[in-house]
């Protein structure tokens, strides 16, 4: 997809896939041209060239049948504050065809899935930060979209309801909806996404799981081992081990560098004892995404 | 059509759930109401009568003749109805003594004491009660009449009845020559105002509810609706179809209020939701118009309140058009208003047709379709936008 904003161009060749039951997420900083790309897949903007396809239907703009497959949660609280929290899904309901009894149970269910419940005859602008941001992603999940769209859907949300959001993104996904998240939150993309793009400038700059991203950077684990006694026959002996790429010592332990540290720090751990190390604390450092799109853009993603 | 119809809807809801809506939509219009009613004389009174005095057939044969013309009649001890009529309450006294009610039962001759007040009903209130007086006592002559020339004084009343009955009273038709007060005529002060009313309330309540499509965009609902399977088009329909529901139920609102609580006649109902209808379509395509092209949901309400005025104004819903000088007169048919007073004029006070406000609504209909396309225009692009 190409999307051009006079001069600038917001979007320039991104192309993805998603498939049923993966959490693909975006993951840039502001400005990366994450919310333009999704505004074109939910079919609110048309692609200067290139093409969205949902199920093997194009959309656009004009593609009014086809925006039945997505649900799309926008990053602001896209609800109508006066209106109670039942009204609100109410009136989204209908937008996207449902009537009568499937409409009040599928409001009952989205509430209770939310955990608004008891909370639906009170109007919208009563909630808390966290509850409308529930409210928000509820309605995009009324009519049991094909690909969920969730734009930022954390930001200025207080931890406790955060945690309750990537709980249920998590679940929607074993559902076998498709899910499309967008955030700058590295740690949110790791918890969540089967497989993750960085974007930056409007391009697609790395795709693939989190671990396939790491290795892009041929980056290892570290490992710190503080503690006392031998620490030279340790590092001797710790250097021998296939994971091993590297050893460092110093005054109050040894620094390592190691391939897949959660399988081999056993081994580690073992062998430093052998070779006459008291050990009094063993950490274990992965790299990380913000790593990686410092390594891909030359610059933090939060810059 | 159920897109448009669920979007309409949730504007109404939105509109009748926001506070500041509740009392200027649904008190103070029918304050005004009352206000400009007694301006221009909400109800014909002729006078306000406060009598002291037991029950006696005097009483009963004085207070039958002053309420047949009009006159409002009250009871009083003596110092009470002294203190009424002195603070203006009341426009006279009568005090009926038992001497004059016995007097009145011998068919002799009787003095009623008539104190009046410094109000500006006094005079009329007087007239009223010396017509009265002169009544009873012409009665008392013909009954004297018959008697003395030989009738049963059992059947004297009786007599007098039938020849009530039989006589034909002369009737006195008169004929203004006033334009204005033609304008006026068979109008009462409530029904002027209430018609200037509606027109004012449905054009600046619907204009400033146009904040509605500001706060919309700016919540992102608008592109949250758009990602549904929606088409723009009923998205433009839902926001024109809403407006107009606004005003109808504002409209509809004040109509239905001063019938009951004012007894406000609205002439043919049909003829008259006509003309709200049109105008209503008017005030919707204006509040388009405005919840379009600005981007400030504050500015938007503040230029419907403005605008509303100032259009009210000139369109005579705060002084009445007849009262326009000519020049004013014309500049005021600039205003859609204008059109739909006199239309309601023609149907409320001089018994219009269909064919009376033809031409009304015509002009009316010209403005909602002019405005109503401007605003789905502006809305459009106003969606794009909001994206």
């Amino acid at each position: 997809m190409v999307r051009r904003y006079g001069e600038l161009t917001a979007v320039d060749g991104i192309s993805f896939e998603i498939a049923p039951g993966e959490t693909y997420g975006l993951l840039g900083p502001n400005g990366a041209g994450k919310t333009t790309t999704i505004s074109m897949i939910a079919g609110l903007l048309a692609a200067d060239s290139g093409a969205v396809r949902v199920l093997g239907e194009q959309m656009g703009p004009s593609r009014v049948a086809v925006k039945r497959h997505i649900g799309l949660v926008p990053q602001d609280l896209a609800i109508y504050p006066e209106l109670k929290g039942r009204q609100n899904l109410n009136f989204f309901g209908r937008l996207q065809g449902l009537r009568g009894k499937e409409l009040t149970t599928r409001v009952d269910e989205v509430l209770d899935l939310v955990g608004l419940t008891d909370r639906a005859g009170d109007p919208a602008k009563e909630y808390s930060g966290g509850m409308k941001r529930r409210l928000n992603i509820g309605i995009g999940l009324l009519h049991r979209p094909t690909l969920l769209i969730l734009d930022e859907p954390t930001v200025g949300v207080d931890p406790q309801s955060r945690n309750a959001i990537l709980e249920s993104v998590e679940a929607l996904s074993g559902e076998g909806m498709a899910v499309l998240y967008t955030t700058h939150y590295m740690e949110e993309a790791e918890r969540l996404c089967d497989r993750i793009g960085i974007v930056d400038s409007g391009q697609l700059q790395a795709e693939g799981t989190r671990d396939e991203l790491i290795r892009l950077i041929g980056g290892l684990d570290r490992v710190r081992l503080d503690g006392s006694g031998d620490l030279a026959a340790a590092a001797d002996a710790l250097g021998d081990l296939a994971a091993v790429e590297q050893v460092d010592v110093d005054r109050t332990g040894l620094s390592l560098a190691v391939r897949e540290a959660p399988t081999a720090v056993a081994e580690l751990v073992t062998r430093a004892i052998a070779a006459g190390v008291t050990l009094a604390d063993v950490e274990i450092t992965r790299p990380n995404l913000e790593q990686v799109f410092l390594h891909l853009t030359g610059r933090a993603l939060r810059d | 059509m159920r897109v448009v119809g669920a979007i309409a809807g949730v504007e109404l809801r939105r509109f009748l759930r926001d506070r500041s809506n509740l009392f200027f939509v649904f008190v103070f219009p029918l304050i005004l109401v009352v206000l400009i009613g007694s301006q221009f004389g909400a109800a014909s009174s002729s006078g306000r009568v406060v009598i002291s005095g037991a029950d006696s057939s005097l009483r009963a044969a004085l207070v039958a003749e002053l309420e047949e013309a009009a006159v409002t009649v009250s009871y009083a001890g003596a110092d009470a109805a002294s203190e009424q009529i002195a603070r203006g309450r009341v426009d006279l006294g009568l005090e009926l003594t038992d001497e004059a009610a016995a007097a009145f039962d011998a068919d002799e001759d009787l003095t009623v004491v008539v104190t009046s007040s410094s109000s500006g009903g006094a005079i009329t209130a007087r007239q009223q009660v010396d017509r009265a007086l002169n009544a009873l006592q012409l009665r008392l002559r013909q009954e004297a009449a018959l008697v003395g020339a030989g009738a049963d004084p059992a059947a004297v009343d009786e007599a007098l009845e039938t020849a009530a009955a039989q006589v034909v009273a002369p009737t006195v038709t008169v004929t203004n020559t006033s334009s204005i007060s033609e304008a006026f005529a068979g109008a009462s002060g409530f029904t002027v105002g209430a018609s200037a009313q509606v027109l004012l309330f449905v054009f600046l309540n619907t204009l400033a509810g146009s904040a509605t499509m500001i706060q919309a965009r700016k919540y992102r609902v608008v592109a949250r609706t758009l990602a549904a399977p929606v088409a723009t088009v009923q998205v433009i329909g839902g926001e024109a179809l809403g407006r107009w529901v606004i005003a109808m139920v504002q409209g509809l609102y004040i109509m239905l209020g001063t019938a009951l609580l004012f007894g406000v006649e609205w002439g043919n109902l049909a003829l008259a939701t006509l003309i709200l209808a049109m105008f209503a379509a008017v005030a919707a395509g204006a509040a388009m118009v405005v919840g379009s092209a600005l981007d400030n949901d504050s500015a938007a309400s503040g230029l419907g309140v403005g605008l509303g005025l100032v259009l009210a104004a000139l369109g005579g819903c705060m002084l009445p058009l007849e009262l326009f000088p000519d020049s004013l007169q014309t500049v005021a048919h600039f205003t859609p208003h204008a059109w739909a007073y006199q239309a309601f004029a023609e149907v409320t006070r001089r018994g219009g047709t269909f064919a009376d406000i033809a031409g009304d609504l015509a002009v009316l209909l010209a403005f909602a379709v002019v405005l109503l396309a401007l605003g789905s225009v502006l809305l459009r692009r106003s969606l794009a936008r909001a994206i």
